[in-house]
């Protein structure tokens, strides 16, 4: 695993734009970043990030259905009491489920260490399928990258062959966030591939859903049968809506399991059901007896998304925190396993990386790539794209 | 080969969008009457399912109507002698008025032999019909032609039309409730991860 520095293509701005990719610059700041690339072996792709984020996966998935049945857990991860049969529905109905990622950490050499698990609403996911895609085809097109250069990111065509697969009710819709371009730009992704796939696809504003006798109904009073929902189960079930999501007849994607693996409490569950896995990191539920955080140790809100409200200290001492608007709930804690660092030439910079590592339906999918200037991985840290060559 | 086969877009780029824009819908065979004797007569429906249609549209009239503070203005737009009080009141406890239903439309079961008769639907659109069943309005200065309570023309008398079923959805406003979702958006900017 190498940082190399490459010139950006010519007119990636443009095209970033024409395509539909707004937020390619956040606030004047790199949001796509290809001053640089990351070059991986096959053998470090396959053995230690493909492997491993399936047997993550399977590990992950072997856990929900004890979670439904066991008041203890979902007590610690948090979960309203009046949801409780309906997640257990929604596991034993089967009902499918279509993307996650991982977050992990990696350096080149010895096991990924998992830092996290985006199961509910994962975004970066157009950066990841096709922005990244596009310049490693492109590179290969300029010359600037050798033919056989490949890349691990099947994303597109697993999510399109998923689309086909599920057995979804038409019109199927899809909701984000009124005005957030972010959101909107990863479901216009999604319902591209729904499209390509043969699913009839209808956008709705999060804002604009409607409840018409205890039934999800669109802005011409139609029931919503289907719903792709990039917005958080631990909001919807806070929600004036929360009561129609029982009575309701929507089937919903991600479907209301994965409430169970969005929370970061997932994490100190899989260290006690898999102890010393090689994959996991030491965690554990912050309780009122726990002693202050202490040097080498992260604390991170059940609920929390882009690094908010995130808390380490260093194991020379050294304490780092992400603001953010999460410190409403309880928290975990992780044994530390910083990020690798690398030199950034363009910026004449230090930056961390941290890898995310797909999965769609069940199988791996590909890896994305986010760099920041400190320890704590947030929304803004930049995107960068990767290589496999060997 | 570790990545996509490709990976294409026909949404995200402008010129697929106008290709999708493009889809049409087909046109259904409906009907408009103005009481269920007319329908039976017509021998488009079966008797039970005029019946059915007619107490259907005539249900969702309070619901649809367009509604009135005072029975002047909405004789304005109805004719004099046709607007009645709404079952709604005003939150000070003040009456709503609204038009007098003149006809209901619905979707067509039959075949044109006239021979598959149905069990009539409960209420909205028969099986095998996607035109919502609702009540029809005319107004004071078109009194031919029978309108949707948004307006919409529909037909100029009694007997088959053709439509697009998606043009006459009938907006149950009073009763939807809206913004149930997003509170949290305020406060927290980013919900992907």
């Amino acid at each position: 695993m190498k940082r190399i520095s490459v010139a950006e293509r010519a007119n990636w701005r443009a095209y970033a734009e024409e395509v539909g990719f707004n937020f390619h610059t956040f606030d004047g700041e790199p949001y796509w970043d290809e001053t640089a690339y990351y070059q991986f072996s096959l053998q470090q792709i396959e053995d230690d990030l493909e492997a491993p984020t399936e047997e993550l996966h399977q590990m992950t998935m072997d856990m929900v259905g004890d979670i439904t049945r066991s008041e203890e857990m979902l007590t610690q991860l948090n979960i309203p009491r009046d949801f409780w049969s309906y997640i257990w529905n929604s596991w034993n109905k089967g009902e499918p489920h279509l993307y996650g990622r991982f977050d992990l950490v990696y350096d080149g050499t010895g096991p990924a260490k998992l830092l996290e698990l985006n199961y509910d609403t994962p975004t970066s996911l157009f950066e990841t399928g096709f922005f990244q895609w596009v310049w490693l085809e492109d590179q290969i097109k300029n010359g600037v990258l050798p033919e056989r250069a490949d890349q691990f990111n099947s994303l597109h065509d697993k999510i399109e062959q998923a689309f086909a697969q599920i057995n979804l009710p038409q019109p199927f819709y899809f909701t984000s966030v009124r005005d957030n371009i972010e959101d909107r730009g990863t479901v216009n992704y999604l319902m591209d591939m729904a499209v390509q796939a043969g699913v009839d696809v209808r956008y709705i504003a999060l804002e604009d859903i409607g409840d018409l006798n205890e039934q999800f109904v669109d802005l011409d009073n139609q029931p919503i049968k289907g719903l792709f929902k990039l917005y958080p189960w631990e909001f919807m079930v806070q929600e004036d809506f929360a009561r129609t999501i029982t009575a309701a007849n929507t089937q919903m994607i991600e479907p209301a399991w994965k409430m169970l693996l969005s929370n970061k409490g997932i994490l100190p569950l899989l260290w006690q059901r898999y102890p010393d896995h090689p994959n996991l990191l030491p965690a554990f539920f912050e309780t009122a007896a726990s002693e202050p955080l202490g040097a080498g140790w992260v604390r991170k809100p059940l609920f929390s998304r882009e690094g908010a409200n995130v808390d380490l200290i260093t194991t020379s001492g050294e304490k780092i925190s992400a603001a953010g608007p999460y410190a409403d709930g309880n928290y975990v804690r992780q044994a530390l396993h910083a990020l690798p660092k690398y030199r950034d030439e363009y910026r004449n910079a230090d930056t961390y990386a941290m890898l995310g590592s797909w999965i769609v339906g069940d199988s791996a999918a590909g890896i994305c790539i986010r760099e920041d200037e400190s320890l704590i991985t947030k929304d803004t840290s930049r995107f960068l794209p990767h290589i496999i060559l060997d | 080969m570790k990545r996509s086969k490709k990976a294409a877009l026909v949404l995200m780029v402008p010129v697929a969008t106008l290709l999708l824009a493009g889809c049409g819908e087909e046109r259904e065979q409906a009907m408009v009457f103005t009481d269920p004797s007319e329908c039976s007569a017509a021998a488009l429906n079966s008797a039970a399912q005029c019946e059915a249609d007619y107490v259907a549209a005539q249900t969702l009239h309070p619901q649809v109507a367009p509604k009135y503070l005072n029975k002047e203005e909405c004789e304005t737009d109805f004719g004099a002698g046709q607007c009645e009080t709404a079952p709604q009141q005003t939150t000070s406890g003040g009456s709503v008025f609204m038009p007098m239903m003149m006809g209901y439309l619905a979707g067509q079961m039959m075949n044109r032999g006239g021979s598959n008769f149905q069990q009539p639907a409960a209420a909205g659109a028969g099986a095998g019909s996607n035109v919502p069943t609702q009540p029809l309005y005319k107004s004071r200065d078109d009194r031919g032609t029978f309108r949707t309570a948004t307006n919409k023309p529909v037909a100029g008398g009694i007997g088959p039309i053709t439509l697009k079923p998606s043009q006459v959805k009938p907006q149950v406003g009073q009763v939807v409730r809206r913004g149930g979702f997003g509170q949290q958006a305020a406060t927290r900017n980013s919900f992907g991860g």
